[in-house]
C-alpha cells in the first residue's frame, strides 16, 4: 500500500513537492533500492522518513530477524515495575501498511560491497543502492575473565531486550532480603551511558517497595566517573540510603573473576560468594555485519562521515546509532533516531532530488531514579572537524525539587510514546 | 460563543504552555512567513518528542496546529531562556528567527488526529 494522501501531505514528504528536485543520481531502473539492515531506533526511522519523504519513489526494504521490536529504552522500567513488558514490544505492520516499505524477516548476515547486495541467513541476495545499517552492537563476552555466552544464564546481561531482560526480572524478584545484587559495568563506550545506574536505580527501588531493604547492590565499574553521577549519587543516598555502593576501579582493583556456578566475583579488592545474582555487563563493539564488511575495525565502531552519517569506508553506505563512532553523541535510542534523519534526508536527496539541509543533531536520555523521580541529560551536537562534536548541553542538577523530577518523568514517559511513534506509526 | 479555528489552536497552545508550567506573557514578534519545505526538515528534530499526530501522554505538550506567531514566541522565549525547560531551551538557542518561522508554518499547516 503507497503512503496516504495525509501521510504524504503532513510528513516531510512534502520536502519533495516543494523543493525543486535535483537529478536522480541512479538511471536506468524503475525505482531506486534503498535497504535498511536493523529494525530499531535508527532502522525502522530511516525507513520509515526515506519511504515517507520520497513518496514511494524509493524503494525501500527493511530487514529485520525479529518479529517485534523490543525497546531497551525502557526496559529498565518493565524491571523496576512502572512498565509491563507488552509496553515495550512494538510491531511493524505500520512501515508496510502506511509507507509501503518492504519487511524482510531475515537475518542479514553479509554485506557484498562490491556487488552492492546484501546477503540473508538463507543466501537470499537483495541488491541496493544504499545501505542504511543499523545493527546495533555485540557484547563481546570474553571481556570479563569467567563469563561466556554460556554463563549468560547464570549470569545475564539484560543488555539485549527480550529474554534477558525479563530474566533480570525474574531474578531480581527472586533475591533474599539479605542478598547481594553485583552489577558489573562496561567501559566505554558503550549503549545507553546511564543504563546501568538507571538500572541499579530500579532494583533498589524493587527490593526498597517490596520490603527487602536489607538486601545491597555494589557496581563494580571500570570507569573512574560515569553518566549522570552527580545526580544519581546523590539521589540514591536520598532514596535508598546506603542500598547502592558504587566502587570504581581505584577502589575494586579490577575484576579478576567471575564464576557463574557458584554466583561469585572476585575482585582486587575483595571477593563476593553466593550473590543474590550477578548482572555483567560487558563490553561491546559494533554488530557483527558492520565489522565483517570492514566497516569498523576489530572489537570497534564504524566511523561515519558527520555531516552525512556515511561510513568513511562505503560511500554507499550510512552507518547509524550504537554502531557507529558518533563523537560526542553517546549510543542512545534518541541519538540513533536522530541520526536516522540526518540519513534520510541525504539518501533521499541523492536518488531522487529534493533539499538536502545541513546535518544538525540532537540527544537527551532521561533515567528514572525512583518514582515520580526522573533525571536528565542531553545537549545538541553538529559536524567539526570531522567528527560529531558537542556544542552545548544540559544535566538535571543535585537537589532540584520534587516538582521538577517529577515532571521530568512525566517528560521521560512522553518522550518513549512519541519516539515510537516516530518509529513505527 | 462560536470560536473560530484560531480561538481553538490558541486554547491548544496554552494548554501546552500549561502542561509546561510556564506563565510568563507570550512576546509576539513579526508575521511568521516560513519556509515549509525547511520547517519539514527541522521539524524531525521535534518528533522524536512531541508527537506528529498532535497526541500526548500529557508530559511533553503538542506542538501541531498552533497560531504560528504563538509558535515563534515561543521558540524565541526559550531560546532566551525566558521559560523553563532545559530540553528547550538548548534547541532554541540555535534556531535563526527564520527557522523558527519555517517550523511554525510547517507544525501550523497540520492538524491534530483524534
Amino acid at each position: 500500500m503507497k503512503p496516504t494522501r495525509r501521510d504524504l501531505a503532513t510528513g516531510s514528504g512534502a520536502l519533495l513537492a516543494m523543493g525543486a528536485l535535483g537529478t536522480p543520481a541512479v538511471l536506468g531502473q524503475a525505482k531506486p533500492r534503498v535497504v535498511v539492515v536493523g529494525g530499531g531506533p535508527g532502522g525502522a526511522t530511516a525507513a520509515k522518513y526515506i519511504a515517507r519523504d520520497s513518496q514511494g519513489a524509493i524503494a525501500v526494504t527493511l530487514v529485520e530477524e525479529n518479529e517485534t521490536y523490543q525497546t531497551c529504552f525502557h526496559s529498565n522500567l518493565y524491571i523496576g515495575g512502572f512498565k509491563s513488558y507488552d509496553a515495550i514490544v512494538h510491531r511493524y505492520g505500520t512501515l508496510a501498511a502506511t509507507y509501503g516499505i518492504t519487511l524482510v524477516r531475515s537475518r542479514a548476515t553479509q554485506i557484498d560491497r562490491e556487488g552492492k547486495q546484501i546477503v540473508l541467513a538463507d543466501g537470499q541476495r537483495i541488491p541496493y543502492d544504499r545501505l542504511v545499517l543499523s545493527p546495533g552492537i555485540d557484547l563481546k563476552y570474553d571481556s570479563v575473565p569467567g563469563w561466556s555466552k554460556e554463563a549468560e544464564e547464570a549470569m545475564p546481561h539484560g543488555w539485549k531486550p527480550g529474554r534477558q531482560t525479563q530474566l533480570i526480572k525474574q531474578k531480581l524478584d527472586a533475591v533474599p532480603d539479605d542478598g547481594t545484587i553485583v552489577m558489573i559495568c562496561p567501559p566505554n563506550p558503550y549503549r545507553c551511558p546511564p543504563g546501568p545506574y538507571e538500572r541499579a536505580s530500579m532494583f533498589a527501588h524493587v527490593l526498597k517497595t517490596t520490603g527487602r531493604t536489607k538486601a545491597r547492590i555494589v557496581i563494580l565499574d571500570p570507569k573512574e566517573s560515569f553518566s549522570k553521577q552527580g545526580v544519581f549519587m546523590p539521589d540514591w543516598e536520598k532514596r535508598y540510603g546506603a542500598m547502592i555502593e558504587w566502587l570504581g576501579p581505584k577502589v575494586h582493583d579490577g575484576i579478576k573473576s567471575v564464576d557463574p556456578k557458584t554466583g561469585t566475583v572476585v575482585t582486587g579488592f575483595e571477593t563476593y560468594e553466593n550473590c543474590a545474582f550477578v548482572n555483567v555487563i560487558p563490553a561491546q563493539m559494533a554488530g557483527a555485519i558492520a565489522r565483517d564488511a570492514g566497516l569498523a575495525p576489530a572489537g570497534g565502531y564504524c566511523a561515519i562521515d558527520p555531516a552525512t552519517m556515511k561510513s568513511t569506508a562505503d560511500s554507499n553506505i550510512f552507518v547509524l546509532g550504537d554502531a557507529c563512532n558518533a563523537g560526542d553523541m553517546p549510543k542512545s535510542a534518541f541519538s540513533a533516531n536522530n541520526q536516522a534523519k540526518v540519513a534520510a534526508m541525504v539518501v533521499r536527496s541523492e536518488l531522487v532530488g529534493g533539499p538536502n539541509f545541513p546535518a544538525r543533531y540532537f540527544n537527551t536520555c532521561w533515567s528514572l531514579v525512583d518514582t515520580d523521580d526522573a533525571i536528565k541529560v542531553g545537549g545538541r551536537y553538529e559536524p567539526k572537524d570531522g567528527r560529531i562534536a558537542a556544542v552545548e548541553s544540559f544535566i538535571s542538577q543535585p537537589g532540584e525539587s520534587d516538582e521538577v523530577r517529577k515532571q521530568t518523568q512525566a517528560e521521560n514517559m512522553a518522550w518513549y510514546d512519541a519516539i515510537c511513534a516516530d518509529m513505527f506509526s | 460563543m462560536v470560536r473560530d479555528g484560531t480561538d481553538r489552536r490558541s486554547a491548544r497552545f496554552q494548554a501546552g504552555l500549561a502542561l509546561l508550567g510556564c506563565s510568563a506573557l507570550l512576546v509576539t514578534p513579526g508575521h511568521a512567513a516560513g519556509d515549509p519545505a525547511l520547517g519539514a526538515y527541522l521539524a524531525s528534530e521535534c518528533t522524536a518528542c512531541h508527537q506528529l499526530s498532535g497526541r500526548s501522554t500529557g508530559g511533553i505538550p503538542p506542538i501541531v496546529g498552533w497560531p504560528e506567531q504563538q509558535f515563534v514566541a515561543a521558540l524565541d522565549s526559550y531560546g532566551r531562556k525566558q521559560r523553563d525547560n532545559p530540553v528547550m531551551q538548548t534547541i532554541a538557542a540555535r534556531l535563526s528567527p527564520e527557522e523558527m518561522a519555517a517550523l511554525a508554518a510547517y507544525f501550523g499547516s497540520l492538524q491534530p488526529k483524534p
